[in-house]
Protein backbone atom coordinates (compact mmCIF):
# COMPACT_ATOMS: atom_id res chain seq x y z
CA UNK A 1 0.00 0.00 0.00
CA UNK A 2 2.53 2.37 0.55
CA UNK A 3 4.40 2.22 -2.54
CA UNK A 4 1.22 3.65 -4.54
CA UNK A 5 2.05 6.85 -2.20
CA UNK A 6 4.52 9.38 -3.53
CA UNK A 7 6.09 12.28 -2.08
CA UNK A 8 7.55 13.58 -5.00
CA UNK A 9 6.26 17.26 -5.80
CA UNK A 10 5.57 17.72 -2.17
CA UNK A 11 7.37 20.09 -0.31
CA UNK A 12 7.84 19.24 3.23
CA UNK A 13 8.70 21.96 5.93
CA UNK A 14 8.78 21.93 9.88
CA UNK A 15 8.20 24.38 12.25
CA UNK A 16 9.26 24.22 16.37
CA UNK A 17 6.52 25.30 18.58
CA UNK A 18 5.42 24.65 22.13
CA UNK A 19 2.21 23.29 22.07
CA UNK A 20 0.32 25.98 23.54
CA UNK A 21 1.77 28.34 20.39
CA UNK A 22 0.55 25.86 18.04
CA UNK A 23 -2.82 28.16 17.19
CA UNK A 24 -0.63 30.98 17.23
CA UNK A 25 1.83 29.30 14.23
CA UNK A 26 -1.44 27.92 12.61
CA UNK A 27 -2.45 31.48 12.57
CA UNK A 28 1.04 33.01 10.75
CA UNK A 29 0.73 29.87 8.48
CA UNK A 30 -2.67 31.41 7.24
CA UNK A 31 -1.52 34.66 7.54
CA UNK A 32 1.73 34.30 5.04
CA UNK A 33 1.14 32.06 2.40
CA UNK A 34 -1.18 31.44 -0.06
CA UNK A 35 -3.89 28.63 0.76
CA UNK A 36 -6.37 26.95 -1.94
CA UNK A 37 -7.52 24.33 0.52
CA UNK A 38 -5.84 22.98 2.92
CA UNK A 39 -6.37 20.07 5.72
CA UNK A 40 -4.99 20.07 8.94
CA UNK A 41 -4.48 16.85 10.74
CA UNK A 42 -4.60 16.11 14.48
CA UNK A 43 -3.57 13.12 16.19
CA UNK A 44 -7.19 12.05 18.71
CA UNK A 45 -10.87 12.58 17.70
CA UNK A 46 -10.95 15.22 20.89
CA UNK A 47 -8.12 17.46 19.40
CA UNK A 48 -10.14 17.62 16.02
CA UNK A 49 -12.99 18.67 17.49
CA UNK A 50 -11.54 21.17 19.51
CA UNK A 51 -9.11 22.70 17.33
CA UNK A 52 -12.31 23.06 14.55
CA UNK A 53 -14.40 25.17 17.60
CA UNK A 54 -11.48 27.12 18.22
CA UNK A 55 -10.36 28.22 14.64
CA UNK A 56 -14.05 28.43 13.95
CA UNK A 57 -14.02 30.91 16.69
CA UNK A 58 -10.91 33.04 14.93
CA UNK A 59 -12.53 33.46 11.39
CA UNK A 60 -11.15 30.17 9.83
CA UNK A 61 -13.52 28.63 7.46
CA UNK A 62 -13.67 25.13 8.37
CA UNK A 63 -15.01 22.00 8.75
CA UNK A 64 -13.96 18.37 10.80
CA UNK A 65 -14.14 14.84 10.07
CA UNK A 66 -12.70 12.09 12.55
CA UNK A 67 -12.40 8.49 12.58
CA UNK A 68 -15.70 8.24 14.66
CA UNK A 69 -18.43 9.77 12.85
CA UNK A 70 -20.52 7.45 10.57
CA UNK A 71 -19.97 6.91 7.43
CA UNK A 72 -22.36 8.16 5.57
CA UNK A 73 -21.53 12.13 7.61
CA UNK A 74 -18.01 11.58 6.74
CA UNK A 75 -18.85 11.17 2.92
CA UNK A 76 -21.05 14.30 3.50
CA UNK A 77 -18.24 16.66 4.70
CA UNK A 78 -15.92 15.47 2.47
CA UNK A 79 -18.16 15.86 -0.91
CA UNK A 80 -18.86 19.47 0.38
CA UNK A 81 -15.21 19.91 0.85
CA UNK A 82 -14.17 19.00 -2.36
CA UNK A 83 -16.99 21.00 -3.90
CA UNK A 84 -15.29 24.07 -2.13
CA UNK A 85 -17.89 24.91 0.89
CA UNK A 86 -15.28 25.29 3.17
CA UNK A 87 -11.62 26.16 2.48
CA UNK A 88 -10.10 24.05 5.49
CA UNK A 89 -10.90 20.79 6.50
CA UNK A 90 -9.47 19.34 9.79
CA UNK A 91 -9.50 15.83 10.87
CA UNK A 92 -7.99 12.85 12.13
CA UNK A 93 -6.02 9.58 10.53
CA UNK A 94 -8.57 8.16 7.88
CA UNK A 95 -7.29 8.61 4.69
CA UNK A 96 -5.65 5.50 3.28
CA UNK A 97 -4.69 6.71 -0.06
CA UNK A 98 -3.67 9.72 -0.13
CA UNK A 99 -5.31 13.03 -0.60
CA UNK A 100 -6.35 13.15 -4.01
CA UNK A 101 -8.20 16.49 -3.95
CA UNK A 102 -6.18 19.16 -6.94
CA UNK A 103 -6.71 22.25 -4.84
CA UNK A 104 -5.69 20.95 -1.85
CA UNK A 105 -2.31 22.67 -1.92
CA UNK A 106 -1.06 22.90 1.81
CA UNK A 107 -1.61 20.30 4.16
CA UNK A 108 -0.74 20.89 8.12
CA UNK A 109 0.43 17.77 10.94
CA UNK A 110 -0.80 19.87 13.66
CA UNK A 111 0.07 17.14 15.78
CA UNK A 112 3.24 14.89 14.45
CA UNK A 113 2.14 11.73 13.41
CA UNK A 114 3.68 8.77 15.49
CA UNK A 115 5.43 6.49 12.52
CA UNK A 116 6.32 7.11 8.80
CA UNK A 117 3.10 5.29 7.69
CA UNK A 118 0.63 7.50 8.85
CA UNK A 119 2.83 10.66 7.66
CA UNK A 120 2.74 9.23 4.37
CA UNK A 121 -1.06 8.30 4.51
CA UNK A 122 -1.33 12.25 5.41
CA UNK A 123 1.58 13.76 3.10
CA UNK A 124 1.87 11.47 0.39
CA UNK A 125 -0.14 11.38 -2.88
CA UNK A 126 -1.25 9.24 -4.79
CA UNK A 127 0.87 8.47 -8.22
CA UNK A 128 -0.48 11.37 -10.40
CA UNK A 129 2.63 13.74 -11.47
CA UNK A 130 2.51 17.55 -11.81
CA UNK A 131 0.70 18.19 -8.39
CA UNK A 132 2.70 20.66 -6.14
CA UNK A 133 2.21 21.19 -2.67
CA UNK A 134 3.37 22.32 0.39
CA UNK A 135 3.37 20.24 3.81
CA UNK A 136 3.86 21.24 7.29
CA UNK A 137 4.46 19.66 10.54
CA UNK A 138 4.51 21.38 14.17
CA UNK A 139 7.07 19.72 15.70
CA UNK A 140 7.26 20.56 19.45
CA UNK A 141 9.97 19.20 22.20
CA UNK A 142 8.87 15.55 22.09
CA UNK A 143 8.22 14.95 18.99
CA UNK A 144 11.86 15.58 17.82
CA UNK A 145 13.18 12.16 17.65
CA UNK A 146 10.21 10.98 15.81
CA UNK A 147 11.17 13.51 12.60
CA UNK A 148 14.77 12.42 12.58
CA UNK A 149 12.89 8.60 12.44
CA UNK A 150 10.08 9.24 9.91
CA UNK A 151 12.44 11.51 7.53
CA UNK A 152 15.35 8.34 7.79
CA UNK A 153 12.42 5.79 7.11
CA UNK A 154 11.04 7.47 4.65
CA UNK A 155 14.31 8.77 2.76
CA UNK A 156 12.67 12.66 2.37
CA UNK A 157 14.44 15.69 3.44
CA UNK A 158 11.40 17.79 5.80
CA UNK A 159 13.45 21.00 6.24
CA UNK A 160 12.91 24.04 8.63
CA UNK A 161 10.07 26.19 8.05
CA UNK A 162 12.12 29.22 5.59
CA UNK A 163 11.14 33.32 6.35
CA UNK A 164 10.09 33.13 2.14
CA UNK A 165 8.17 30.44 0.51
CA UNK A 166 8.40 30.04 -2.62
CA UNK A 167 4.87 30.41 -4.74
CA UNK A 168 6.10 28.55 -7.26
CA UNK A 169 6.02 25.04 -5.01
CA UNK A 170 2.89 24.77 -4.18
CA UNK A 171 0.92 27.68 -6.39
CA UNK A 172 0.43 26.19 -9.87
CA UNK B 1 7.83 38.13 -12.34
CA UNK B 2 5.27 40.09 -13.27
CA UNK B 3 5.18 43.77 -11.83
CA UNK B 4 2.81 46.68 -12.84
CA UNK B 5 3.45 50.28 -12.26
CA UNK B 6 3.92 50.58 -8.90
CA UNK B 7 1.43 50.87 -6.40
CA UNK B 8 1.39 51.80 -3.05
CA UNK B 9 1.40 49.07 -0.76
CA UNK B 10 0.44 48.37 2.69
CA UNK B 11 1.82 47.48 5.74
CA UNK B 12 3.02 43.89 6.38
CA UNK B 13 0.49 43.62 8.98
CA UNK B 14 -2.34 44.58 6.76
CA UNK B 15 -1.33 42.29 4.03
CA UNK B 16 -1.61 39.03 6.48
CA UNK B 17 -4.77 39.93 7.15
CA UNK B 18 -5.84 39.89 3.46
CA UNK B 19 -4.27 37.02 3.11
CA UNK B 20 -5.93 35.31 5.71
CA UNK B 21 -9.33 36.95 4.65
CA UNK B 22 -8.79 34.81 1.72
CA UNK B 23 -7.21 31.86 2.78
CA UNK B 24 -10.63 31.93 4.92
CA UNK B 25 -13.10 33.00 2.27
CA UNK B 26 -16.44 30.73 1.64
CA UNK B 27 -19.75 30.89 0.53
CA UNK B 28 -21.17 30.87 3.57
CA UNK B 29 -19.00 33.71 5.31
CA UNK B 30 -19.10 36.63 1.79
CA UNK B 31 -20.45 39.35 4.21
CA UNK B 32 -18.96 38.63 7.52
CA UNK B 33 -15.42 38.68 5.23
CA UNK B 34 -16.00 41.38 3.28
CA UNK B 35 -17.25 43.84 6.37
CA UNK B 36 -13.85 42.60 7.96
CA UNK B 37 -11.84 43.84 4.86
CA UNK B 38 -13.36 47.09 4.22
CA UNK B 39 -12.00 47.53 7.82
CA UNK B 40 -8.50 46.61 7.66
CA UNK B 41 -8.09 48.18 4.67
CA UNK B 42 -8.09 51.85 3.41
CA UNK B 43 -9.06 53.10 0.16
CA UNK B 44 -5.82 54.15 -1.15
CA UNK B 45 -4.69 50.53 -1.05
CA UNK B 46 -7.74 49.44 -3.61
CA UNK B 47 -5.32 49.18 -6.52
CA UNK B 48 -2.71 47.01 -4.15
CA UNK B 49 -6.12 44.76 -3.50
CA UNK B 50 -7.20 44.30 -7.05
CA UNK B 51 -3.60 43.45 -8.09
CA UNK B 52 -3.60 40.95 -5.47
CA UNK B 53 -7.14 39.51 -5.65
CA UNK B 54 -6.21 38.86 -9.86
CA UNK B 55 -2.36 38.21 -9.89
CA UNK B 56 -2.35 35.89 -6.67
CA UNK B 57 -6.01 34.83 -6.33
CA UNK B 58 -8.00 34.55 -9.11
CA UNK B 59 -5.39 33.61 -11.75
CA UNK B 60 -4.14 30.78 -9.89
CA UNK B 61 -7.65 29.20 -8.15
CA UNK B 62 -9.38 28.73 -10.61
CA UNK B 63 -11.59 26.76 -8.54
CA UNK B 64 -12.97 29.83 -6.83
CA UNK B 65 -13.42 32.79 -9.37
CA UNK B 66 -16.79 33.03 -8.66
CA UNK B 67 -16.38 33.00 -5.26
CA UNK B 68 -14.00 35.69 -5.47
CA UNK B 69 -16.94 37.52 -7.82
CA UNK B 70 -19.28 37.22 -5.66
CA UNK B 71 -17.06 38.45 -2.88
CA UNK B 72 -16.40 41.62 -5.50
CA UNK B 73 -20.20 42.12 -5.34
CA UNK B 74 -19.95 42.46 -1.61
CA UNK B 75 -17.45 44.86 -1.55
CA UNK B 76 -19.20 47.50 -4.45
CA UNK B 77 -20.74 48.00 -1.17
CA UNK B 78 -17.96 49.71 0.53
CA UNK B 79 -15.90 51.18 -2.72
CA UNK B 80 -17.82 51.52 -5.54
CA UNK B 81 -15.14 51.40 -7.95
CA UNK B 82 -13.39 48.25 -7.52
CA UNK B 83 -15.25 45.79 -10.14
CA UNK B 84 -13.87 48.45 -12.78
CA UNK B 85 -10.31 48.42 -10.77
CA UNK B 86 -10.46 44.63 -10.73
CA UNK B 87 -11.41 44.28 -14.89
CA UNK B 88 -8.76 46.78 -15.64
CA UNK B 89 -6.08 44.74 -14.04
CA UNK B 90 -7.26 41.89 -15.25
CA UNK B 91 -7.26 42.97 -18.45
CA UNK B 92 -3.79 44.59 -18.01
CA UNK B 93 -2.34 41.28 -16.90
CA UNK B 94 -3.73 39.10 -19.65
CA UNK B 95 -1.69 41.53 -22.24
CA UNK B 96 1.02 40.80 -20.36
CA UNK B 97 0.98 37.27 -20.81
CA UNK B 98 -0.39 37.69 -24.39
CA UNK B 99 2.92 39.24 -24.94
CA UNK B 100 5.32 37.36 -23.38
CA UNK B 101 7.12 35.54 -26.19
CA UNK B 102 7.74 32.30 -23.85
CA UNK B 103 3.73 31.73 -24.01
CA UNK B 104 4.04 29.49 -27.03
CA UNK B 105 6.35 26.86 -25.26
CA UNK B 106 5.49 27.17 -21.58
CA UNK B 107 2.33 25.27 -20.53
CA UNK B 108 2.02 27.07 -16.76
CA UNK B 109 1.96 30.26 -18.58
CA UNK B 110 -0.71 29.53 -21.09
CA UNK B 111 -2.69 27.87 -18.21
CA UNK B 112 -2.54 30.61 -16.19
CA UNK B 113 -3.88 32.54 -19.47
CA UNK B 114 -6.66 30.37 -19.74
CA UNK B 115 -7.39 30.77 -16.06
CA UNK B 116 -7.21 34.88 -16.83
CA UNK B 117 -9.87 33.79 -19.73
CA UNK B 118 -12.31 32.06 -17.37
CA UNK B 119 -11.87 35.12 -15.00
CA UNK B 120 -12.75 38.06 -17.35
CA UNK B 121 -15.58 35.69 -18.61
CA UNK B 122 -17.13 35.41 -15.42
CA UNK B 123 -16.37 39.01 -14.35
CA UNK B 124 -18.49 40.24 -17.43
CA UNK B 125 -20.26 37.97 -19.98
CA UNK B 126 -21.65 36.13 -16.81
CA UNK B 127 -22.81 39.35 -15.35
CA UNK B 128 -24.05 40.50 -18.49
CA UNK B 129 -21.60 43.35 -19.16
CA UNK B 130 -19.95 43.75 -22.47
CA UNK B 131 -16.24 43.04 -23.06
CA UNK B 132 -15.22 46.24 -24.74
CA UNK B 133 -13.10 46.05 -27.84
CA UNK B 134 -10.75 49.19 -26.55
CA UNK B 135 -10.46 47.13 -23.25
CA UNK B 136 -9.97 43.18 -24.95
CA UNK B 137 -10.74 42.49 -28.81
CA UNK B 138 -11.00 38.84 -29.16
CA UNK B 139 -11.48 39.03 -32.97
CA UNK B 140 -7.91 41.19 -33.53
CA UNK B 141 -6.45 38.49 -30.55
CA UNK B 142 -7.13 35.68 -32.67
CA UNK B 143 -6.08 37.21 -36.13
CA UNK B 144 -2.75 38.50 -34.50
CA UNK B 145 -2.16 35.24 -32.72
CA UNK B 146 -2.66 33.61 -36.26
CA UNK B 147 0.13 36.02 -38.03
CA UNK B 148 2.26 35.44 -35.18
CA UNK B 149 2.10 31.68 -34.92
CA UNK B 150 0.16 31.62 -31.35
CA UNK B 151 -2.70 30.04 -31.35
CA UNK B 152 -1.83 27.65 -29.28
CA UNK B 153 -2.22 30.74 -26.41
CA UNK B 154 -5.14 32.15 -27.89
CA UNK B 155 -7.66 29.93 -29.53
CA UNK B 156 -7.88 28.32 -25.61
CA UNK B 157 -7.88 31.83 -23.85
CA UNK B 158 -10.29 32.95 -26.08
CA UNK B 159 -12.79 29.82 -25.53
CA UNK B 160 -12.33 30.53 -21.91
CA UNK B 161 -13.47 33.75 -22.20
CA UNK B 162 -16.55 33.00 -24.11
CA UNK B 163 -17.48 29.61 -22.44
CA UNK B 164 -19.36 32.17 -19.86
CA UNK B 165 -22.07 32.91 -22.40
CA UNK B 166 -23.87 30.49 -21.70
CA UNK B 167 -24.51 31.89 -18.30
CA UNK B 168 -25.22 34.81 -19.96
CA UNK B 169 -29.02 36.42 -21.28
CA UNK B 170 -27.49 38.92 -23.36
CA UNK B 171 -24.39 37.10 -24.77
CA UNK B 172 -26.38 33.85 -25.63
CA UNK B 173 -25.93 32.64 -29.19
CA UNK B 174 -27.29 33.92 -31.09
CA UNK B 175 -25.60 37.35 -29.55
CA UNK B 176 -24.07 39.12 -33.16
CA UNK B 177 -20.76 39.74 -30.81
CA UNK B 178 -20.55 36.16 -30.06
CA UNK B 179 -21.43 34.98 -33.29
CA UNK B 180 -18.65 36.89 -35.12
CA UNK B 181 -15.66 35.55 -32.93
CA UNK B 182 -17.31 32.21 -33.34
CA UNK B 183 -16.89 32.88 -37.39
CA UNK B 184 -13.70 33.83 -36.82
CA UNK B 185 -13.29 30.51 -34.48
CA UNK B 186 -14.94 28.27 -37.42
CA UNK B 187 -12.45 29.97 -40.21
CA UNK B 188 -9.68 29.02 -37.92
CA UNK B 189 -10.86 25.42 -36.98
CA UNK B 190 -11.17 25.50 -41.44
CA UNK B 191 -7.29 25.27 -41.74
CA UNK B 192 -6.14 22.68 -42.74
CA UNK B 193 -2.84 22.20 -40.30
CA UNK B 194 -4.49 23.45 -36.73
CA UNK B 195 -3.26 21.61 -34.32
CA UNK B 196 -5.66 18.69 -32.76
CA UNK B 197 -6.40 20.07 -29.42
CA UNK B 198 -6.87 23.77 -30.69
CA UNK B 199 -9.73 22.01 -32.97
CA UNK B 200 -11.15 20.31 -29.76
CA UNK B 201 -10.97 23.85 -27.65
CA UNK B 202 -13.27 25.07 -30.43
CA UNK B 203 -15.49 22.07 -30.42
CA UNK B 204 -15.85 22.20 -26.62
CA UNK B 205 -16.61 25.51 -26.60
CA UNK B 206 -19.52 25.37 -28.95
CA UNK B 207 -20.84 22.32 -26.83
CA UNK B 208 -20.71 24.56 -23.48
CA UNK B 209 -22.63 26.86 -24.99
CA UNK B 210 -24.51 24.79 -27.47
CA UNK B 211 -23.34 26.18 -30.58
CA UNK B 212 -23.68 23.29 -33.54
CA UNK B 213 -20.62 24.45 -35.51
CA UNK B 214 -21.42 22.79 -38.57
CA UNK B 215 -23.88 25.55 -38.56
CA UNK B 216 -21.50 28.76 -37.86
CA UNK B 217 -19.98 30.41 -40.90
CA UNK B 218 -16.51 30.68 -41.41
CA UNK B 219 -15.88 34.13 -42.12
CA UNK B 220 -13.16 35.03 -44.78
CA UNK B 221 -10.58 37.14 -42.55
CA UNK B 222 -7.61 35.37 -42.95
CA UNK B 223 -7.04 36.25 -46.37
CA UNK B 224 -6.04 39.84 -45.48
CA UNK B 225 -3.59 38.63 -43.15
CA UNK B 226 0.03 38.04 -43.24
CA UNK B 227 0.41 34.41 -43.17
CA UNK B 228 1.90 32.88 -40.08
CA UNK B 229 5.86 32.89 -39.61
CA UNK B 230 6.99 29.18 -39.93
CA UNK B 231 9.56 28.43 -37.40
Amino acid sequence: LMDELTLKGVTQYYAYVEENKKVACLNAIFSKLQINQSIIFCNSVNRVKLLAKKITELGYSCFYVHARMAQEDRNRVFHDFRNGACRNLVCSDLFTRGIDIQAVNVVINFDFPKNSETYLHRVGRSGRFGHRGLAISMITHDDRLNLYKIEQELATEIAPFPAHVDKSLYCE
Amino acid sequence: GYNTSAVSTPEEEIQDKVHFIFNNLSNSNLEDKAEELSQCLEADYLEWFSQYLVIRRACVEQNFQELYVAFLEKLQRFWNRVFQLVLSKSYEYVNVLLSYEKIRFSTSDRTLLKNMGSWIGILTLARNKPILAKDLDLKYILLDAYSRGRLIAAIPFTAKVLDSCKKSKIFRPPNPWLMAILSLLKELYNLPDLKLNLKFEVEVLCKNISVDLREVHASELLKDRPSPSRD
